[in-house]
């Protein structure tokens, strides 16, 4: 029998149920809502009320200063504020998408709110034609507006993001002399225009314009009858005739039109082709008009509420006190001083199992759970007769479960539901878990203290996470917790946000107790961001306790950046060393540097190892003379003096300096100045004398290039330059080089004989074989001679060579066999000699014939 | 032609790490449509090269460039730099855009770190005026793949920017590649690393992965269990010493670079004289085989080298006879199988019966030839490369630089070895070569003949060695005899042809650096901690896990040590500084010794010898 109570409730639009189910009693007291201005967002969002200052209304006991309150849909109130803006009257109200509430006063100012009635900053305005003209109406859609002037001049704001106003086309007729007034206006949103640009649909005169910001241009819609289309057309008029009130459908697609002679048309903005065409009673246009979701449109006179659908007659519902509309995608919201209706067409499943006299499978199986509820082997005989499509009427049932507001029949839905499934050998086991997971979660957002009535529909449209930020807003940030844990989503953004308001509303709690409360729960999410949470606390001026958190950040890519921008300059230089990521050292090193005065960063780089030497390597390449005023200030006298030597080295590169003497002077000058350096430290002997001798060298050079007329000594080392003497055969300077630089004896005998073996000059070469006893012995000789392939001179010199395995070894370079062989013979070091060269001399052999016969091969 | 190698048999999926950076690259450049301009940092074009066919980044549109001072020629408007992020490129970069604009070229620029922004390039870029002109992105390549069981990080001057300039941001890099290899592999439980920078790397990688933990979910039981941190510091005498395996012997003299040795044409037989050519060592490709490849449809990289693969680890004495043996077995089968022919051709049609009989005898033996024939080009190429070699062995020269070695390393007579290094000086031998042996001697009393002989402007080098501590200016007592003597360093009667410790790779001087790894393997830090202390940095061995909330992994391996469940375990040695390639050849030799129960993967900032390590302590500026 409760299956017959449920559809009496129903009401019929010729062949469709619907049905207004209850959602709340309001909670507030003392709302008229006659007397308010109203703004009610979409997706069971908050209630802005406050006082219509374009109304006459008697004040009971109040303050005369009006105030913005802002409820839950259950009537619980939020928030509230005194509202006391300049700029005339309030013009229009509504919530945006992400539920900011967006108020627009007269001249054109955009008051912007949150949910917590704090006012967002900064103001905004629509400009200045709207400041000077005033604004007159205006029309919202979810992320835009649409502003009209006293001047007849369209004004919007595409954008609630941006805030950026721009002006739309002109309209004739109404900015013109005769200066008509629109009598309507609509908006289609950018999302379903072809352009993508919002259209703004104006009814002038009998005229409708469609206005971009490009040009206004005026639509006609066909009239349905084909008999009266004829003769109507010739007065070239609007077929419709004048628009007292027009709205959009949800999709864009269709327009409902009232007409001055008391119709409801709607056509489709398209095809221009009309799909409903009625005739009300009365030609007074409804106060508010609202399509319910795409298959009726709703009129709302005073207490009466019409319900137009394409076909038979309308349905009526009359109330004792005023209401407004609150479109939704599957329904309307009716929303009166007492309660809060949802009025929707009666879901396929929903119908199937409670119509009057439905034997549809899924009513059986509901019926079947009643009887076995009360041990009736009747529920067995439901169960025969449905057996063919169990797995549909179960399906109906999880679905009819999912569309109920009241808890009892979800529960008795999904009863039915599982109790068929039971039965049902290929149905999808885990659809009654996902069911009761989402009417979870939305029971919980239903409950009158959150305030959020979504049906299944809107909450697959609107997405958990889209929920879960719009809870966290809302600041009921437990409740998100709990869900995001519920669905499995990631809890970072819950816990992260609630860190944040926490640190927002604690002002007054001092820092460690705060940071201590914060960390409790920062910690239930591994990964989560506390240079994130620790910025938040730098913007509210809690630097202190932003140093404190970011302590706990694991990621040293995320900490540094922070700290620089805290200004712990100090801790994030340890930080980024520690870390071994040297990017981020040099993250640091450059902010400081750009920050402080060089030689407080000096004196800060110059103990941190890493720091410096980073710096160092840094500056080594692209910041010379920076790197030398550091190495002064910190007493580095040699690495200044390496720093010059090598500049010398780079001018000596520079092919414009390195020819001509006078522009060696600098060079020298360089050197020896780098000379000095070293010598005002106590361990850079070595270094002294090295550039002295450097400096030397470039001067006898430069001589040398300015006697023989050839720049080919500079830059080369000292035994280059004897080697060149010799080889031009001047041994006047050759000597005077040696002595200059106390050239060793051995070094000499190995640089002459090498260079004149180069020379071929084999007669000096034996002269100077004889001039004394060679303190290298004669090798120097016989390898200058072999490596010059002359056998006949190194034979000269081989038999002077004292030590026998040298000697046998020069035999056998020369391919003397035998005589290798005899001196390795006459050698006394056990026949070693001997057996490597068989070894060499076989091996080479091997390998000669081993490549004989793939030579063709390959 | 560097090859991409062959990854196939590798103890861990290396493949997925290059495929992971082929496609990033590709992706990286689709990015940016229509054709353009890449100029790449030489060096990063050899690590490239490794990962992707030039070939393929043809396809994409791409002219190819290498980065230089020189403007860049070409006709393309959209120019993209892929650089290493070091500071001496973005003002060739910066010049190049500054160029373009005084010349009024209109042109896009987009600058790819390699293998991450960073900072300080970014403020050369704004300081010149040209950060707002280019788009900047990152090509995450942290590592190279070179060999089944060898990567390289690709940081040839971590060693000198660590010890000299003291920019340790290698020591990041590497962590941050090996963290990469655990988000695919699994946390590495047991490190075990010794000298300064190894024990870094350590401590950065624990960072990692607390900052951006591995989730074990995702990859399961670690696939790698030790990871051994070594320091080139630690042992600098290796290095230094001439390498005695055939790979270190082609790398010592003709520089292997990116898998390949370029020589002279003739070196290998070919009649054009003064060409020189490449010649690919870990991938046997030829023409004829990738013509072969292409018309099979068969994937190119599968070829391996398989003569290399069995030689390149061994001593060159013993190459040399391999190669011998396998050339002499195959010149007789190749006779044999000609006499066959002849003789068929020469009987008479009646015995042809008794013909057909020998040959069915043949025919398995002549396929065996056959396939031995498929490896011919290999053979030839490295008869004529150990030939090659043997010209730069059998010199008088290159046997006396092993005798001071060998006498420095033994630590006997320093006298001789110090007239010989003079003598060296003397005869103005290549400055590289001088200073390995200086710093195998670590003196410095020779400094200004160093510097009459090569010129002023080598100072920085002993300045920077000398930071490195690689030379010491002053006496100091060496711990070398005791380390000598502790680890048998020195192992008298090495047989270089059944080698039985990995003494063989220098013939009779044993690693240190490999001893080191062998100690960490078998038994821990803990026997040999004396002889730690005696050598630089200090040294640490701990258990990680990145299992905060499951068993621990002690329980999950027990005391198995891998084999119980016939799963070989896997140990990752890093060498912070490089590592050269005998040491890699004992490395493999210590894996593949019976009863092991180990695969070694060996990762290294850069393979390197003597010679190019001393070369990345001489700044260019002279």
């Amino acid at each position: 029998m409760a299956n017959v109570s449920v559809a009496a409730e129903w009401q019929l639009l010729y062949n469709r149920y619907y049905r207004k189910p209850e959602i709340y009693q309001m909670r507030w007291k003392h709302v008229d809502l006659s007397r308010n201005k109203v703004a009610c967002a979409s997706f069971g969002g908050p209630i802005a009320v406050i006082r219509d200052d374009s109304k006459i209304v008697q004040l009971y006991a109040e303050s005369a200063l009006r105030k913005l309150r802002i409820f839950n849909s259950a009537g619980v109130l939020l928030s509230e504020t005194v509202w006391k803006h300049p700029g005339g009257r309030l013009i229009g109200m509504s919530w945006s998408d992400d539920q900011t509430l967006i108020s627009i006063v007269q001249d054109g100012t955009i008051y912007r709110y949150n949910i917590h009635a704090e006012l967002i900053q900064p103001n905004v305005t629509m400009g200045k034609e709207c400041f000077e003209q005033n604004v007159v109406e205006c029309v919202f859609w979810g992320n835009g507006v649409v502003c009209l002037t006293e001047g007849g001049q369209l004004f919007c704001i595409s954008d609630f993001k941006t805030m950026k106003p721009y002006k739309l086309a002109d309209v004739p007729g109404l900015t013109d002399d005769d200066m008509l007034q629109p009598t309507c206006l609509a908006v289609r949103e950018p999302q379903y225009t072809m352009s993508g640009n919002v259209e703004v649909l104006v009814a002038v005169g009998d005229e409708i314009y469609v206005v971009d910001e490009d040009e206004a241009q005026s639509i006609r819609f066909d009239e349905p009858s084909v008999e009266d289309s004829e003769m109507q057309n010739d007065d070239n008029g609007n077929l419709i005739g004048p628009v007292q009130k027009m709205i959009v459908s949800p999709n864009g697609k269709f327009l409902t039109l009232f007409t001055h002679d008391g119709r409801v048309v709607v056509v489709g903005m398209e095809s221009k082709q009309i799909a409903i065409d009625y005739s009300c009673e009365s030609a007074l246009p409804p106060q508010q008009m609202a399509w319910c979701g795409m298959d009726s449109v709703l009129l709302y006179w005073d207490e009466d509420l019409m319900m137009v659908g394409p076909l038979g007659d309308p349905v009526h519902y009359f109330y004792d006190e005023p209401v407004i509309l609150i479109p939704e995608c599957d329904g309307v919201r009716i929303l009166s001083n007492t309660s809060l209706e949802f009025l929707q067409r009666v879901p396929d499943s929903t119908e199937s199992i409670f119509k009057i006299g439905s034997t549809s499978p899924a009513a059986l199986l509901y019926d079947a759970l009643d009887h076995f509820d009360r041990r009736s082997a009747k529920a067995d005989e439901n169960l025969r007769l449905i057996r063919s499509s169990l797995s549909e009427a179960v399906e109906s049932c999880i679905d009819a479960a999912g569309h109920e507001f009241d808890v009892n029949r979800q529960r008795a839905l999904l009863r039915a539901a599982s109790y068929g499934q039971a039965f049902s050998s290929n149905f999808q086991r885990d659809r009654v878990q996902e069911t009761c997971r989402t009417l979870r979660v939305l029971n919980a957002v239903r409950d009158p203290d959150i305030g959020i009535p979504l049906s299944i529909q809107q909450y697959k449209l609107l997405t958990p996470v889209v929920l879960i930020s719009r809870l966290i807003n809302a600041h009921s940030h437990f409740l998100a917790l709990r869900i995001s844990e519920y669905l499995g989503m990631n809890k970072e953004v819950v816990i992260m946000h609630w860190a944040c308001a926490k640190i927002t509303a604690s002002a007054s709690t001092p820092d460690a107790h705060l940071l201590e409360i914060l960390l409790d729960k920062l910690q239930l999410c591994r990964g989560i961001s506390y240079a994130a949470v620790a910025t938040h606390a730098d913007n509210c001026g809690r630097r202190k306790l932003a140093a404190m958190l970011v302590e706990h950040e694991p990621r040293s890519t995320k900490q540094v950046p922070l700290l620089l921008s805290i200004g712990e300059e100090d801790t994030a230089l340890v930080k980024a060393t520690e870390s071994g990521d040297t990017d981020l050292v040099y993250l640091v090193i450059f902010h400081i540097w750009q920050k402080r005065p060089p030689l407080e960063f000096f004196a800060m780089i110059q103990g941190r190892v890493l720091a410096r030497d980073l710096f160092v390597a840094y500056a080594r390449c692209h910041k010379q003379e920076f790197l030398k005023d550091f190495f002064l200030s910190t007493g580095q006298i040699h690495e200044v003096a390496f720093l010059l030597w090598k500049e010398s080295w780079d001018m000596g590169k520079n092919p414009m300096a390195s020819k001509g003497s006078p522009l060696h002077g600098p060079r020298i000058k360089l050197i020896e100045k780098a000379s000095n350096l070293f010598s005002q430290t106590k361990e850079h002997t070595f270094e002294v004398k090295a550039a002295e001798e450097h400096a030397k060298l470039l001067r006898i050079q430069h001589e040398l290039e300015a006697s023989t007329k050839q720049a080919i000594f500079v830059d080369s080392s000292i035994n280059d330059t004897i080697r060149t003497c010799i080889v031009l055969r001047n041994n006047r300077a050759a000597a005077k080089v040696k002595s200059e630089f106390k050239v060793s004896d051995k070094r000499w005998y190995w640089l002459k004989t090498f260079a004149l073996a180069t020379i071929k000059d084999w007669e000096a070469l034996e002269k100077f074989s004889k001039e004394k006893r060679p303190p290298t012995g004669f090798r120097p000789f016989v390898e200058a001679c072999i490596d010059a392939d002359e056998k006949a001179e190194a034979l000269k010199y081989i038999p002077k060579l004292s030590d026998l395995v040298e000697r046998g070894e020069a035999y056998a370079r020369i391919g003397m066999a035998k005589e290798a062989a005899d001196a390795a013979a006459q050698a006394n070091d056990g026949g070693e000699l001997l057996e490597r060269f068989r070894k060499t001399f076989s091996q080479n052999a091997i390998f000669d014939t081993l490549k004989m016969p793939f030579q063709g091969v390959s | 032609m560097a090859q991409i190698p062959n990854l196939e048999n590798a103890p861990l999926n290396l493949k997925s790490i290059r495929e992971k950076s082929q496609r990033e690259l590709v992706n990286l450049l689709k990015d940016i449509r229509g054709t353009k301009c890449l100029v790449i940092d030489p060096k990063l074009s050899g690590s490239v090269s490794l990962i992707i066919q030039t070939s393929t980044l043809k396809e994409l549109g791409l002219e190819l460039r290498h980065l230089s001072e020189e403007p860049v020629q070409t006709e393309c408007t959209k120019v993209v730099y892929l650089v290493r992020s070091q500071l001496s490129f973005m003002k060739h970069i910066a010049s190049h855009i500054q160029n373009d604009i005084s010349k009024a070229i209109q042109r896009d620029y987009y600058v790819y770190f390699v293998p991450r922004r960073s900072v300080a390039c970014e403020k050369i870029l704004e300081q010149e005026k040209v950060h707002n002109l280019v788009t900047v992105k990152e090509f995450p390549l942290y590592m190279v793949p070179l060999d089944e069981d060898v990567i390289s990080f690709e940081l040839e001057l971590s060693e000198k920017d660590c010890l000299v300039d003291g920019d340790v941001s290698s020591l990041w890099h590497v962590a941050k590649a090996i963290h990469e290899l655990e988000f695919s592999f699994g946390v590495i439980p047991k490190v075990r690393a010794k000298g300064k920078g190894s024990v870094r790397v350590a401590d950065i990688l624990n960072r990692m992965q607390v900052e951006e933990p591995v989730n074990t979910n995702d990859v399961g039981r670690p696939e790698v269990d030790t990871l051994i941190l070594l320091d080139r510091e630690v042992d600098m005498v290796t290095p230094m010493c001439t390498q005695l395996t055939y790979e270190g012997l082609l790398n010592e003299f003709l520089h292997i670079s990116n898998g390949a040795v370029e020589v002279d044409s003739s070196v290998m037989g070919s009649q054009q004289e003064g060409k020189k050519m490449k010649v690919p060592l870990n991938s046997s490709i030829f023409d004829a085989w990738n013509r072969n490849c292409d018309f099979l449809g068969l994937d190119k990289h599968t070829v391996v080298d398989k003569l290399f693969k069995e030689t390149r680890d061994l001593n060159f004495e013993v190459v040399v006879q391999v190669l011998r043996q396998k050339a002499t077995t195959m010149k007789e089968d190749y006779t044999e199988i000609n006499s066959v022919r002849l003789f068929c051709r020469s009987l008479p049609l009646g015995s042809l019966v008794f013909a057909v009989e020998v040959m069915t005898q043949t025919v398995s033996e002549l396929k065996d030839f056959v396939k031995k024939l498929n490896s011919l080009p290999e053979m030839t190429r490295h008869i004529h490369l150990a030939q090659h070699l043997t010209t730069f062995t059998s010199k008088q020269s290159f046997l006396s630089q092993l005798d001071m070695e060998q006498t420095l390393v033994e630590a006997e007579s320093y006298d001789i070895c110090f007239e010989y290094i003079e003598e060296l000086i003397h005869k103005q031998e290549p400055l590289t070569k001088v200073l390995r042996l200086l710093v195998l001697f670590s003196i410095t009393n020779s400094g200004t003949e160093l510097l009459h002989s090569y010129g002023f402007e080598h100072v920085n080098v002993l300045n920077n060695l000398e930071k490195a501590g690689l030379l010491k200016k002053q006496e100091f007592k060496s711990n070398w005899q005791t380390v000598k003597r502790t680890l048998k360093l020195i192992v008298e009667d090495t047989d270089t042809s059944r080698p039985v410790d990995i003494a063989y790779v220098y013939s009779g001087y044993a690693p240190l650096s490999i001893r080191l790894v062998q100690q960490a393997i078998h038994s821990g830090w803990r026997p040999i901690e004396d002889i730690l202390k005696l050598l630089p940095g200090p040294h640490l061995e701990t258990k990680r896990s990145g299992f905060p909330s499951s068993p621990s992994v002690d329980s999950l391996h027990g005391a198995s040590n891998g084999v119980a469940d016939g799963r070989r375990s896997v140990v990752l040695v890093v060498f912070i500084g490089g590592v050269t390639f005998a040491e890699i050849s004992a490395l493999r030799f210590l894996a593949s010794k019976e009863g092991v129960a180990y695969d070694l993967i060996i990762a290294t900032t850069k393979i390197i010898n003597g010679a190019t390590l001393i070369e990345t302590f001489m700044d260019k500026q002279g």
